[in-house]
């Protein structure tokens, strides 16, 4: 099979579409450049958020740059934690799949929307997670939490092929 | 919203729920699984073959029988380097019929290709550890090249290979059921309406 062969394959062009994107995408955020002018205070925004939310809920949440801390429990926000790496997965996927620009738009704004408000959640449930069960604040922060967050991101993806990419490319 | 979608958007939660009973049940043995392929393979590029990788309490220690037995022993969390075993099962179990035979190939050979691409990240994490973390005997014994190639690798095997290889092997293990799924509802509704104005059509001739 020669390449011209494995591009005619949908299956083939979204997986390699979606590898390249993939991997430009995290070379640049890997940047150091990259990292200090944009990772870094977009997990300070991460973090301020859920330092509001937290308020919201009558915590004495205080912000120190990607560090939400109270009397009772503090949590830092590292690059993992802060919902860019989905992001970016979810971004992947809709670039990499066929379907029309206007599509595609919606789809990358939804989704990134979506995505940090399902984060949001995850970071306050945590907080919370850490002040009642503490003993669990590991399982729930990688095995669980991961998990969920992945697989909102993948059926955020499937929800936006469905509605959005598919009924169009099929007419 | 078609039916196929909405039936695995459903099942999605039970699904996730069954993949961490799973998990947790055969974490031991995906812990040594993976654990040992990754120590097969760094053994397979090293002269002499000193590494040893012992999991314990769900984290592969990283022995060297040439260090002295006093030396501290560096660790790689198994569960972070495992969990998203969870996500291929909950995506798989999801599908229609995941017990059919050809199902249950697919999640096999899948599941295959996770543990190889969880060693390969534990390869990365230790290989990385030598070419960066040992100070002096770093410097000596790994130029920056291999330090760069190795440190590249990790961070690439990290979060950006953990979160997207379950989706891209269920993908790509799937694709035929995966779109059959998400086109389904269309294709149905298509063939719904050409065969209405069939039917229209046949009472007015």
């Amino acid at each position: 099979m020669n390449v011209r062969e494995l591009w005619q394959k949908p299956e083939a062009r979204f997986l390699i579409l979606f590898l390249a994107i993939l991997g430009v995408s995290f070379t640049v955020v890997a940047l150091r450049q990259v990292n200090d002018v944009f990772v870094t205070p977009y997990t300070a925004v991460i973090a301020r958020m859920s330092g509001f939310i937290l308020r919201v809920f009558g915590e004495e949440a205080t912000v120190s740059g990607c560090v939400v801390s109270s009397p009772r429990f503090a949590v830092t926000i590292y690059n993992g934690c802060n919902g860019l790496i989905t992001s970016l997965i979810f971004i992947s996927g809709v670039l990499a799949f066929p379907a029309k620009i206007s599509a595609k738009l919606i789809g990358v704004i939804g989704g990134l929307l979506a995505i940090q408000l399902i984060n949001l959640v995850r970071i306050v449930s945590l907080f919370y997670i850490g002040v009642l069960l503490p003993q669990h604040f590991d399982d729930a922060h990688i095995f669980i939490w991961q998990s969920l967050v992945i697989i909102a991101g993948i059926s955020l993806w499937i929800l936006w092929a469905h509605k959005f990419a598919l009924p169009q490319e099929s007419s | 919203m078609k039916n196929a979608t909405q039936v695995f958007l459903r099942r999605l939660p039970m699904t996730l729920i069954a993949a961490i009973v799973i998990w947790l049940l055969v974490r031991p043995v995906i812990d040594s699984a993976v654990a040992g392929l990754a120590q097969t393979l760094i053994r397979s590029f090293e002269y002499p073959r000193v590494t040893r990788l012992v999991i314990e309490d769900h984290r592969a220690q990283i022995r060297r029988t040439d260090l002295r037995t006093d030396s501290t022993v560096r660790s790689v969390s198994m569960t972070e380097v495992t969990f998203n075993t969870i996500v291929l099962l909950a995506l798989y179990l999801a599908l229609p019929r995941p017990f059919s035979r050809r199902q249950l190939e697919r999640l096999f050979m899948g599941w295959c290709v996770l543990c190889l691409s969880q060693s390969i990240n534990l390869l990365f994490h230790v290989k990385t550890l030598y070419a960066t973390g040992l100070g002096e005997w770093s410097q000596h014994n790994y130029s920056d090249l291999a330090r760069n190639v190795f440190g590249f690798g990790r961070y690439f095997t990290d979060l950006p290979g953990r979160f997207s290889f379950p989706f891209l092997i269920w993908l790509g293990f799937n694709w035929d059921v995966i779109m059959k799924m998400l086109r389904v509802s269309g294709d149905e509704d298509t063939k719904q309406k050409t065969g209405s104005k069939q039917k229209k059509k046949s009472v007015k001739g």
